[in-house]
């Protein structure tokens, strides 16, 4: 038995039975009564191809996506200008960094209700709140990143005869970027959570206000598919972040 | 400024007491540094006069943290002294010196170009800017001259220690500043590699007529390379001897070690260095 776990193909095949014992548990074990709030695989599946055929998968899917790349790019785009404006001004980043500090350190999903009230239930409200969250991420990254660039670098390019832009341009940004795109890859994770939360705390689309709206109703079967929809989501998401960590990383190694 | 009669041949001979009527390009009056480091002061040099003639070699050697570095930062404007002037072409030195190029100690490539394009930063520059094909052509002279040929395209880390110091180089004299300062810039090589750097350095330092001031721990490497050299005292940093190197130009920097001047003039620089080199180990 033991060895039959150690090849791959044992391990499949062990991970097929795992998976259709607890499926077949699931839906012949449990009562009518309980059936009612656990609903069955094959209910599930039942409604995921009913949402394909109606379209309102794809269209919950996509405003999730939607509202958090919006997010995601304001915020990164925001946070980079200013983390390098910042970084660029000392004097003026030593008078703001304590304010910065303590909104950074805020959960920033304690702000969702106040966007609900100043941009209403819908896509604004999701897109600031992913937004700000990304934006003090990266602005901390970018900043990081700033302070970390070795002075002697950028003195040596000014004993050359480089202007103030082209000590920027030729130091200053390039040696900040492998801090901005770590900043940038711990957001994404971020952005997704809070573009999830901002939907079940209020929304009228997206996956997360499907889990909402139909546990709200009390259709388990509802609520189960679209958290079976999110599982994919997240593992297509850290797929596809796996995937361009190791090209960067093999970039990385052949310079 | 009657520069044709200072040709490179004549400056050994001149060395020592040239400037008397020429304004130095490089002057050190009453210049000392003091760092404050956790409440505790450091006296790194106590005031010193140095005058630096132009298109003068002048090599620093003495023991470490003797400030020889710290003269360098004072010339480039790096560092403010905390006593007396320093002045580069008659005017005091406020800010960055950009008339100089400056090979620290530790090399400063930048870690995201390759070897080439470090060398070319300078050129890139709008200061200097040039056509790309013509920027191109010197970095790849420049390459071939510190023996990087085939490195080109190899990033600084997967360069060794003396491979980046011979970019550095590169990069420093591929823009021919009129002043370069130099602050061991052959620590990290082996001995028949340093001798050919220290071979091309010559060459291109007197083609171009630069002034150079060139930090060391090694006298024969001064020797051979300067036309003054300076024996500073171990901490606080002073002046212990300044003698003229009156071997004549071109010398051969693979059989000068070999002359008996240069053995009476190591011999006696060495009884002044020496005591100063015990003395810094005690510290």
């Amino acid at each position: 038995m033991a060895a039959a776990l150690s090849t791959p193909l044992g391990r499949t095949l062990a991970r097929v039975a795992l998976a259709l014992i607890i499926l077949a548990a699931w839906q012949y074990l449990p009562s009518a009564n309980v059936r009612f709030w656990m609903s069955g695989p094959i209910e599930i599946v039942a409604r995921l191809l009913v949402w394909l055929r109606d379209g309102s998968l794809w269209e919950n899917v996509g405003a999730t996506l939607f509202a958090m790349a919006l997010g995601y790019a304001i915020g990164t785009a925001t946070g980079i200008a200013i983390g390098l404006l910042l970084g660029l001004m000392p004097r003026l980043n030593r008078v703001l960094s304590p304010y910065i500090a303590a909104l950074y350190a805020m959960p920033k999903i304690a702000l969702a209700p106040l966007f609900v009230i100043v941009f209403g239930i819908g896509l604004e409200s999701k897109v600031a709140l992913v937004a700000i969250t990304v934006f003090f991420l990266v602005l901390n990254a970018t900043l990081d990143g700033v302070h970390n660039v070795d002075r002697d670098l950028t003195r040596a390019l000014a004993l050359m005869g480089a202007t103030r832009l082209e000590v920027i341009r030729k130091v200053l940004i390039p040696a900040t970027l492998p801090w901005i795109f770590t900043g940038m890859r711990i957001a994404v994770r971020y952005a997704f959570t809070n573009t999830l939360l901002a939907e079940l705390i209020a929304s009228n689309s997206g996956i997360g206000f499907m889990i909402e709206y139909y546990s709200g109703v009390f259709d388990a079967t509802g609520t189960y598919a679209a958290i079976l929809v999110l599982v994919i989501m997240s593992v297509g998401l850290t797929e596809l972040l796996t995937l361009i960590e190791t090209r960067l990383a093999h970039r990385g190694a052949n310079r | 400024m009657p520069k044709g009669d200072m040709a490179g041949d004549m400056a050994g001979d001149m060395a020592g007491d040239m400037g008397g009527d020429l304004a130095p390009k490089i002057d050190l009056q009453g210049v000392g540094k003091r760092f404050v480091t956790r409440e505790r002061e450091v006296e790194a040099l106590q005031p010193i006069d140095l005058a630096i003639q132009d298109h003068e070699f002048v090599a620093l050697v003495g023991p470490s943290g003797c400030g020889k570095s710290t003269i360098l930062n004072m010339i480039a404007g790096l560092l403010p002294p905390s006593a007396g002037v320093v002045s580069y072409d008659g005017a005091a030195i406020g800010g960055l010196n950009r008339a100089v190029g400056y090979m620290t100690q530790k090399d400063t490539l930048l870690p995201w170009r390759t070897a080439a394009d470090n060398v070319r930063i300078a050129l890139e520059l709008k200061c200097r800017a040039m056509p790309w094909d013509e920027a191109n052509e010197r970095v790849a002279q420049m390459l071939t001259l510190v023996g990087l040929t085939g490195f080109e395209k190899h990033y600084p880390a997967e360069l060794s220690g003396g491979m980046r110091k011979r970019v550095a180089l590169a990069r420093t004299l591929i823009y021919e500043p009129e002043t370069l300062l130099m602050d061991e810039p052959f620590g990290a090589l082996d001995a028949q590699l340093k001798l050919l750097m220290l071979d091309q350095l010559q060459d291109l330092t007197r083609q171009r007529r630069m002034t150079v001031v060139f930090v060391t721990h090694d006298l024969g490497e001064a020797i051979t390379l300067a036309d003054r050299v300076v024996v500073f005292s171990a901490r606080p940093g002073r002046i212990r001897a300044i003698r003229p190197v009156a071997l004549p130009r071109p010398r051969d920097v693979f059989r000068i070690r070999f002359t008996e001047d240069f053995a009476h003039l190591h011999e006696s620089l060495w009884d002044e260095l020496k005591d100063e080199v015990t003395r810094g180990t005690e510290v």
